[in-house]
């Protein structure tokens, strides 16, 4: 299994209608060999769709699939040589651990010999070797998922698709194997593509990730990239918390601009196309890129309110601060020696950069 | 849980009618043996049937036209009628309050109780004809036990008569008529019924305003099917009704084995499938076959 | 159920009714041991002569042996047939597959007198009256619906994953038949086995019409006898015939408890 082996993997305007219902919208996208892609979005996004438009198991009403530049539209599942995580696994209930992860080779033909070293390496890789004649009903939550996954790689699959792989277990579980499947894809140097509607997983996991909303793709990108530049407000709702603030550009300098808010006058930084003064422009503002400003501090964006409402969350505090012109703002206050102590009514002023909050644009303009 | 699963499902639902892809070739292919055996061997003769009803003797409706005025027809259509409502109305009475009992019994019982239905149904029409015959007949044991006990004097006439087919006919239709009733009584909450008598119902209005309605479409089922089962019966009418009452089954068979009146009898075989057909589709919301033969037992 | 009983009169007719259904099969158990040579229980001994005499004739052993090949025979298309077809319909969805579905429950709407009559004429042409073949393939196709209802049931409770699964691994149609979907519901396709047996084992009609003399089935038999002389060697067979269904069906329900395991 070595790195040279991932493929490339690219959608082309691939669309899926059901009678009137658009489930997938011309979404276009490259995945790289030995990359790891997530496909992100709430339920009806279409991601699923997608994954099983890859797998060959729904076939695209518009589009196509390329594996390494070859279309590969047309060709059945069991022909496309990718191996996949189902949701809840899909091991084979009659068969033991060992039988599962041999099935791809059994269906292939290989010899017997060669068929059990290459299962004991893959069972090797995620650590279930001593599982190897237990039936899948005897095994906990995170072994099913690990079978599945050498059931998956065992026959050197082009590619791994992985169906929300680690939704069925609870939470803690579900962290550790996501530093495991992390592990894994760095080992075995495939390219993975994976379906999750939990962007923390989404974050964690992937070298890119694709954000979905109603069958269409609106934007894909590196994690970081996703977190610090959405494109829209549904990017930066979906992935993380964010507070929108909404004024009118008033003037407009190389390195930024001006935007008024009522009374509220707001620096910006902004960074390519400049919105032309007159228009209104809306502004993501993260709850942790905000701080509390004592009397004798000031800051490129200072805003007046009093707290409406605050919750301890052990790492911090979550405050909606009341403003006048900017409605409520969020803000995340770490609790260890936070200036204040929180309660309702308390007045304070918020501080942030000019290059703390990222323009964005409404999802129906984004269209 | 699959956040995307119904929209992935109805994905796959739409994908399998609207474009048929060549992987599917395959899965079609699965249906070929039995459509062909079936076509080929089943319905095949079957239309031959409804083709010989208005071709032989002559071509025409003549056939049909007997149904106005051939008493003899008339007669017999009157007695399958007669007896099939008969035998409905006695199994569905019989079998709604067994089916009441067993749905309101401990698991245990209840075992039991579907036991005593289930391995009646299997057993061989023509071995249960025959013990009715035992049982019933001049010189049988219902009516030498009768009169060992000095009850009656003279046998009474038991079997080869109408009485001796409802006999039979019910007897083989109360299974029939428990496992959709049963069916549709399995869904009543049993905590309806005991908040009914908690708020103050007596067991007849718990049973009449609850447990009656809700049990209604079962009811319905199981008529239906009673019904349309009991009208081409054959096997206990003949021996039961000892060739003194005719049904349609066995004049059907007259015609073509004995009097060789193909048209005639293709004529009533005719109506009896347009009859079941189409009663079973003005009731095909309540009725399920599957359910009937696959899940009771 | 939940703290609500029958009540006494439902509960006594309910006993007579199962009293009803079960009396006429137990009734033949002390008949067919009867010392008389005619039909009546027992008066001074139990005498197994009706059996000895069922055994040692001719005429009833091949009589049933007839009737085992056939039920054998027939049966196996019925649950070749039907499995594939049921598989089929499985995976094709409800909607396509609506109409195939419906054709296949015909032989359980349909009076058999019908098909017998239409079957008559149709083997006429097809050279197949009084024959072997006859009587199995007629058998076999009415045997189907049995066989589609028992596997549809045990496939609705087959998850589809596993079958994307195999063939998302490579695995070609035949082989996710043999290996994934086969033996997940072999329970269900050996309950249909069983009732196709029962069916051909006991079926009556169709062999009144198209078999004589060649082909004499265990039933046909039965019917003879039950028509022209009623002797306790009836009740012998019947009761025979009685324990043959309740051990199918006591291997049938060892099979589902199995299956529901």
């Amino acid at each position: 299994m070595s790195a040279a082996a991932g493929h490339a993997l690219e959608l082309r305007g691939l669309s899926k209608r059901y009678g009137g219902f658009t489930a997938v919208d011309a979404v276009s996208l490259r995945v790289e060999r030995g990359q790891f892609l997530t496909l992100l979005g709430p339920s009806g996004s279409g991601k699923t769709t997608i994954l099983m438009a890859i797998a060959g198991f729904v076939a695209p009403s518009e589009g196509a699939v390329l594996l390494d530049r070859r279309d590969i539209t047309a060709l059945p599942p069991e022909r496309r040589d990718f191996g996949m995580v189902f949701q809840g696994y899909a091991l084979f209930p009659h068969m033991t651990v060992a039988e599962n992860v041999a099935f791809p080779l059994r269906v292939r033909g290989m010899p017997r010999a060669e068929r059990d070293a290459k299962v004991r390496a893959a069972l090797d890789l995620v650590q279930l070797s001593r599982f190897a004649d237990r039936r899948p009903s005897q095994l906990s939550g995170g072994q099913q998922q690990r079978v599945a996954l050498a059931r998956a790689l065992v026959f050197d699959p082009a590619l791994l698709l992985l169906d929300e792989p680690l939704s069925a277990l609870d939470k803690k579980l579900r962290a550790e194997l996501q530093e495991e499947l992390k592990a894994l894809h760095r080992r075995v140097g495939r390219t993975f593509v994976n379906v999750t509607h939990d962007q923390e997983e989404a974050l964690s996991l992937s070298d890119r990730v694709a954000i979905l909303n109603y069958g269409r793709l609106v934007q894909i990108g590196a994690p970081e990239v996703l977190y610090e530049q959405p494109r829209t407000r549904f990017v930066a709702d979906f992935l993380g918390k964010s507070n929108f603030l909404h004024g009118t550009v008033r003037e407009v300098r190389p390195d930024g601009m001006a935007l008024q808010a009522g009374a509220t006058r707001l620096v910006q930084a902004v960074e390519g196309a400049h919105p032309a003064p007159g228009t209104p422009a809306l502004l993501s503002l993260r709850p942790e890129k905000i701080v509390l400003l004592a009397e004798d501090e000031g800051a490129e964006n200072e805003v007046d309110g009093t707290i409406a409402a605050w919750a301890y969350l052990g790492a911090g505090y979550s405050l909606a601060v009341r403003t006048r012109d900017l409605g409520e703002i969020r803000v995340a206050l770490p609790a260890w020696r936070a200036p204040i102590t929180p309660r309702e009514g308390l007045p304070v002023r918020l501080g942030w950069a000019a290059d703390a909050a990222v323009p964005v644009l409404e999802d129906a303009d984004a269209a | 849980m699959p956040r995307d699963a119904p929209a992935l499902s109805a994905a796959g639902a739409a994908a399998r009618t609207r474009h048929i892809l060549p992987r599917d070739a395959g899965w079609y292919g699965l249906l070929l043996p039995a459509f062909l055996l079936m076509t080929v061997l089943y319905v095949a003769p079957i239309l031959q049937v409804l083709a010989i009803s208005v071709t032989e003797p002559v071509p025409g409706f003549g056939n049909y036209e007997r149904l106005f005025t051939n008493a003899g027809v008339q007669r017999v259509i009157g007695t399958t009628l007669r007896i099939c409502l008969i035998t409905t109305a006695v199994a569905l009475l019989l079998g709604y309050v067994l089916s009441y009992v067993i749905t309101l019994a401990t698991p245990r019982a209840q075992r039991w109780w579907l036991l005593a239905v289930l391995v009646p149904l299997w057993i061989s029409v023509l071995v249960r004809a025959f013990a009715w015959v035992t049982l019933l007949r001049r010189q049988g044991l219902v009516n030498e036990g009768l009169q060992a006990v000095g009850l009656i004097e003279e046998p009474l006439r038991l079997v080869w008569n109408e009485f001796g087919i409802v006999i039979g006919m019910v007897h083989y239709m109360v299974p029939y008529a428990v496992l959709p009733m049963l069916a549709a009584m399995r869904e009543i909450d049993p905590r309806l019924l005991a908040a009914a008598r908690g708020l103050g119902a007596s067991r007849f209005a718990v049973f009449s305003r609850v447990f009656l309605p809700l049990s209604a479409p079962g009811l319905v089922a199981a008529g239906v099917l009673v019904f349309i089962f009991s009208l081409g019966f054959y096997i206990t009418p003949a021996i039961l009704g000892g060739g003194k009452t005719l049904m349609a089954a066995e004049w059907i068979k007259l015609q073509i084995l004995d009097l060789v009146r193909w048209g005639m009898g293709a004529m009533l075989a005719t109506v009896l499938v347009v009859t079941i057909l189409v009663t079973l589709a003005i009731f095909s919301r309540v009725v399920d076959l599957r359910r009937v033969f696959g899940g009771g037992h | 159920m939940g703290g609500y009983a029958s009540g006494p009169f439902a509960r006594t007719v309910a006993w007579a009714t199962v009293i009803y259904l079960v009396l006429p099969i137990s009734i033949v158990i002390p008949v067919s041991l009867t010392d008389r040579r005619y039909l009546s229980l027992p008066e001074e001994g139990l005498s197994f002569q009706h059996y000895a005499n069922l055994l040692t004739s001719e005429a009833w052993l091949g009589a049933i042996w007839q009737s085992l090949w056939i039920a054998i025979a027939s049966t196996l298309i019925a649950v070749a047939a039907g499995t594939l077809c049921a598989i089929g319909c499985w995976r094709l969805g409800r909607r396509s597959t609506e109409l195939v579905r419906a054709m296949m429950l015909l032989p359980l709407i349909i009076p058999s007198i019908v098909y017998a009559v239409g079957l008559y004429r149709w083997f006429g042409m097809l050279d197949l009256l009084d024959r072997f073949m006859g009587v199995t393939l007629a058998h076999g196709v009415t045997g189907i619906p049995y066989v589609v209802i028992t596997v549809s049931t045990a496939l609705a409770a087959f998850d589809p994953r596993l079958e994307q699964a195999a063939r998302g691994m490579g695995a070609s149609l035949l082989q996710t038949l043999r290996w994934v979907i086969l033996p997940r519901i072999m329970p269900g396709i050996a309950s249909g086995a069983i009732f196709a047996f029962i069916h051909s084992w006991d079926e009556l009609v169709l062999v009144l019409f198209i078999a004589s003399r060649q082909v004499f089935t265990l039933p046909r038999k039965i019917w003879d006898g039950v028509n022209e002389n009623l002797d306790p060697s009836m009740a012998a067979v019947a009761v025979l015939l009685i324990l043959l269904t309740i051990l199918l069906l006591m291997l049938d329900g060892a099979l589902r408890a199995r299956r529901d395991r």
